[in-house]
């Protein structure tokens, strides 16, 4: 990929604030619609945001009409994605597992399952025998209800962004990254400028897609956006051969995980913590993803753990994404609030691209909308693997040897 | 080589054969007593790979139905099963080896990269399996192994110093004598083996300073205030250390020399070689050719006084490729010196992975600004770090990353084509991304990135360095739940 030493345009059609996989996919798409004159400026470096950092599940079904079609309709684009970039994203359509070890949420699964069929989800929920056969590694004795996602898979980060930005240069589209907004400039309800330092570019349109830093980018626009950046962590075990098919995800964890194609299996737990933004990784993630694969894979207990980081999201009031237009700006779209941004780009491109070039808002984002938690229509999804902190439940073995604190050291002590 | 057996010999076995090993020898020791070089195979072409001091990969091995034990680390016991890895059908007759033949142009980046079999359908389903499973280095841990938790220990001190060597010694005593509450984390099972393996007389430790021994600590949290080792030993659990203060005591390694064949079981590093000469009575090899950046001398009259045959002393920027494809055959000095090992001593540099944790800050790339106050670096780990000599004709055969298999060629296809970003470099190639993550190979990384593009080095931003660095295992993590509370 050549490096990006060109200058920066002072005009152009539509400017999009963020480099990542929202932002290059709404990219791509706009380029296909015929919009020319498409610049993406990015203030980190390629992948350096959540889009590199993710665990690179994919899913097509979750337990809300609104969620589970628009996750549906990303997923079909997700399996046409190879052949539409021209390059080969990786994706593997190995099908997403959602465990349960507790009735209420076996109970979830069972409501699950109209609604995926309702929208076109192939999923089922699997008897003991199929378990077995399908994830032979887990702990069965501990699962009370598996409900298998055949639309689901992974695709590895670095694939799938490398094909996104060649996709887009091909087209005619101007990525740049280690380029920061450091302001905005309006003319009535319009933002009709971005400031790059001292460069300016005029815009027709803005798209803001810049992850963490939805929320500074609008107050910048001098607008409000719900919600607040919030570290999530991730770790990668040491390579082996196959263990774990299918992606997975351990509902009453807050666990979800996978084996990569190189063996290195990667995933990560929430844990109850008040927001950082920060991507530093803290060691109690690290414990609580370490206790759900313990508990849930036995076999990866003596499993080393090679690395483990942290990613910024931008968490929205109902960890829902809010996509389209800004309602006291005329001409600035959002793609923000992403948890689940990784699965939900390819779709979430097309579509707001779409409403960007056609001016017709496509049903399954108007849910979306940004402003629905000033209307007052949130949309409460119980099957994602987040939680506010103080709802999220500790169900993990946590032995308590805080005492060895206050004992005298050298007692404790192995020499 | 040294194969005298004491009469306190024990067996174990290797590939299914049967050794003898001396008691207290690694499990590498052993190995090398033996005769046996190659331990393991590298990822993507199977380039077998030795005990280097380098990289971690070379060591690892599955030992009793564990996956991916360092053999290093590991003390060989009676009756110990250990096993090479990634390698079908036998260790003997490794079939994968093949691999070597393909161009070197197709693996860059990793055989998962398929170019003609296009994702989402049944047949990247097939090719994605295929390739996990050359891949997957070992093969998963023993059904029948144990998976509890490791309960995790807390412990509160003053000061916390990280390596128990002559500067990490004086640092602790100092501290303990002005009162101080202390305590001392070493790799090794006696603190500050490299040491006295130079010759370096070591005082002994204050007897008030808490010290533990086998153990890495990996992790420096929240600005370098909460602290996270884990034993070698996989059935202890891990410790996390409060700590007012840190010292890094952590010295310095020599890195591999660029060149081609830097690899080959044989090629080694001061530390290494001097571990196993000193502590286990095994030499390098037969005939050892020593290369450096100054410390060459030293070393070389310390591996002969513990009765290694040196048969070349030598700058490294003369060294231009090492002999051998199984294991070194000889040097090419601008002469060929005939020789079955290779210990290189310099160029010197400091791991920079923990100071990088503590000081390390940004919201679009972790990048070090200033290191608090309330951490020193003492002894070689502070000194400067050398320059790596890159040859003015980088072959690009040579191996940079033998973990992940990333060759110099590699990088260079992508510097070429204009990408100098060492993060995106890492996510193109996985340079840095196995067991060592990144230390020394982000070291000859960056080296080669500021020789191609003749910019200085330090003008690249280093990738983000990441505990735990497979120091601790799951069960140990586990161990830490309750331990270490969310930062609410």
């Amino acid at each position: 990929m050549p490096a990006d030493e060109t200058m920066l345009p002072t005009k152009t059609n539509v400017l999009i604030v963020g480099g990542g996989i929202q932002g290059l996919s709404c990219a791509f798409n706009l380029a296909e619609a015929g919009i020319r004159e498409v610049v993406v400026l990015d203030a980190g470096y390629w992948q350096g945001g959540a889009s590199g950092r993710n665990g690179t599940l994919i899913r097509a079904g979750f337990l809300t009409p609104e969620w589970t079609r628009l996750f549906h309709a990303s997923y079909e684009e997700w399996r046409g994605l190879s052949k539409r970039l021209r390059h080969n994203v990786m994706f593997s359509p190995r099908s997403y597992t959602v465990i349960a070890e507790r009735d209420a949420t076996a109970a979830m699964f069972e409501d699950a399952l109209p609604v995926h069929r309702e929208v076109g989800v192939r999923s089922a929920i699997l008897g003991r025998r199929a378990l077995e056969e399908h994830l032979p590694a887990i702990a069965h004795d501990r699962v009370k209800a598996a409900l298998r996602l055949f639309d689901g898979g992974v695709a590895p980060h670095h694939a799938v962004m490398k094909g996104y930005l060649a996709a887009c240069r091909e087209r005619g589209v101007a990525v740049h990254y280690r380029r920061a907004v450091t302001g905005f400039e309006k003319t009535g309800g319009r933002v009709s400028a971005a400031l790059v330092g001292h460069h300016r570019i005029v815009a027709d349109t803005f798209v803001v897609a810049a992850g963490a830093c939805n929320t500074a980018l609008a107050a910048q626009m001098g607008v409000s956006l719900a919600g607040y950046p919030m570290r999530i962590e991730a770790m990668a075990l040491e390579p082996m051969r196959p263990l774990i098919g299918p992606a997975v995800s351990l509902q009453d964890r807050l666990c979800y995980m996978h084996q990569t194609a190189r063996g290195e299996v990667v995933g990560g737990a929430e844990v109850p913590e008040r927001p950082h933004n920060t991507l530093r990784s803290d060691p109690p993630t690290m414990a609580a993803t370490a206790a759900a694969y313990l508990a849930m894979f036995p076999r990866l207990a003596e499993m080393r753990i090679m690395r483990h980081w942290a990613g910024i999201i931008h968490v929205s009031p109902d960890f829902g994404p809010m996509i389209g237009r800004h309602p006291a700006l005329d001409n600035v779209w959002f793609s923000a609030g992403w948890s689940y941004g990784f699965t939900g780009a390819p779709g979430a491109g097309a579509l707001l691209a779409a409403a960007i070039a056609r001016g017709t808002i496509d049903d399954r984002i108007r849910p979306f909308a940004v402003d629905r938690f000033e209307r007052g229509r949130p949309i409460a999804e119980a099957a994602i693997n987040l939680a506010p902190p103080d709802e999220i439940s500790g169900d993990v073995a946590t032995p308590s040897t805080r005492k060895d604190l206050d004992r005298p050291l050298g007692a404790a002590l192995t020499t | 080589m040294n194969s005298q057996l004491s009469p306190r010999s024990i067996e174990f076995y290797w590939n299914g054969r049967r050794m003898e090993a001396r008691e207290g020898d690694s499990v590498a020791a052993a190995l090398r007593r033996n005769g046996i070089l190659a331990i393991a195979r590298s990822r993507k072409l199977h380039r077998p790979l030795g005990h280097s001091g380098s990289y971690i990969a070379g060591v690892l091995a599955r030992v009793n139905g564990r996956p991916n034990v360092r053999l290093d680390q590991e003390p060989c016991r009676p009756g110990m099963r250990v096993a090479m890895q990634n390698v079908w059908p036998s260790a003997r007759f490794d079939l994968l080896a093949a691999a070597q033949l393909l161009p070197a142009r197709w693996v860059y980046g990793g055989f998962e990269h398929s170019r003609w079999t296009p994702s989402g359908g049944r047949a990247y389903a097939v090719w994605e399996r295929l390739m996990a499973n050359l891949a997957g280095m070992g093969t998963p841990p023993d059904a029948s192994l144990p998976a509890a938790a490791r309960p995790a220990r807390r412990f509160k001190v003053e000061v916390l110093v990280i390596g128990g060597g002559v500067a990490g010694r004086r640092a602790a005593n100092a501290a303990a004598a002005a009162g101080r509450k202390v305590a001392l984390v070493t790799r090794g099972e006696t603190p500050g083996r490299f040491s006295a393996a130079l010759g370096f007389t070591l005082e002994p430790l204050n007897e008030a300073i808490g010290v533990f021994c086998g153990m890495e600590l990996f992790g420096c949290y929240r600005e370098g205030t909460l602290l996270v080792a884990a034993p070698h030993r996989h059935d202890e659990g891990a410790v996390a250390f409060d700590v007012d203060e840190i010292v890094i005591a952590t010295g310095r390694r020599s890195m591999p020399p660029l060149v081609p064949g830097n690899h080959v079981p044989g090629v080694m590093d001061a530390h290494a070689a001097l571990e196993l000469a000193a502590g286990h009575g095994v030499m390098p090899g037969d005939a050892v050719a020593v290369v450096g950046t100054g410390a060459e001398k030293l070393v070389a009259e310390r591996l002969q006084g513990f009765g290694a045959s040196v048969v070349h002393v030598g700058a490294i920027a003369d060294l231009r490729r090492i002999i051998g494809r199984r294991c070194v055959r000889a040097i090419d000095v601008g002469r060929t010196v005939r020789c079955d090992a290779v210990v290189h001593a310099g160029p010197w540099r400091a791991d920079p992975n923990l100071l990088f944790q503590i000081a390390a800050e940004g919201l679009f790339q972790l990048v070090v600004d200033d290191t608090p106050r309330r951490v020193s670096v003492v002894g070689a780990a502070a000194e400067e770090d050398e320059p790596i000599h890159v040859p003015a004709t980088l072959s690009p055969d040579t191996l940079v990353c033998p973990c992940m298999d990333v060759t110099a060629g590699e990088l260079l296809s992508h510097i070429d084509a204009g990408e100098t970003d060492p993060e995106v470099l890492k996510r193109l190639t996985s340079c840095g991304m196995g067991p060592c993550q990144g230390y020394p190979c982000w070291e000859s990384m960056l080296a080669i990135l500021a020789a191609r593009t003749g910019r200085p080095p330090g003008e690249f931003r280093r990738p983000s360095h990441r505990p735990p660095r497979r120091s601790i295992t799951v069960a140990q993590a586990a161990g830490l739940c309750g331990v270490v509370e969310p930062d609410r």
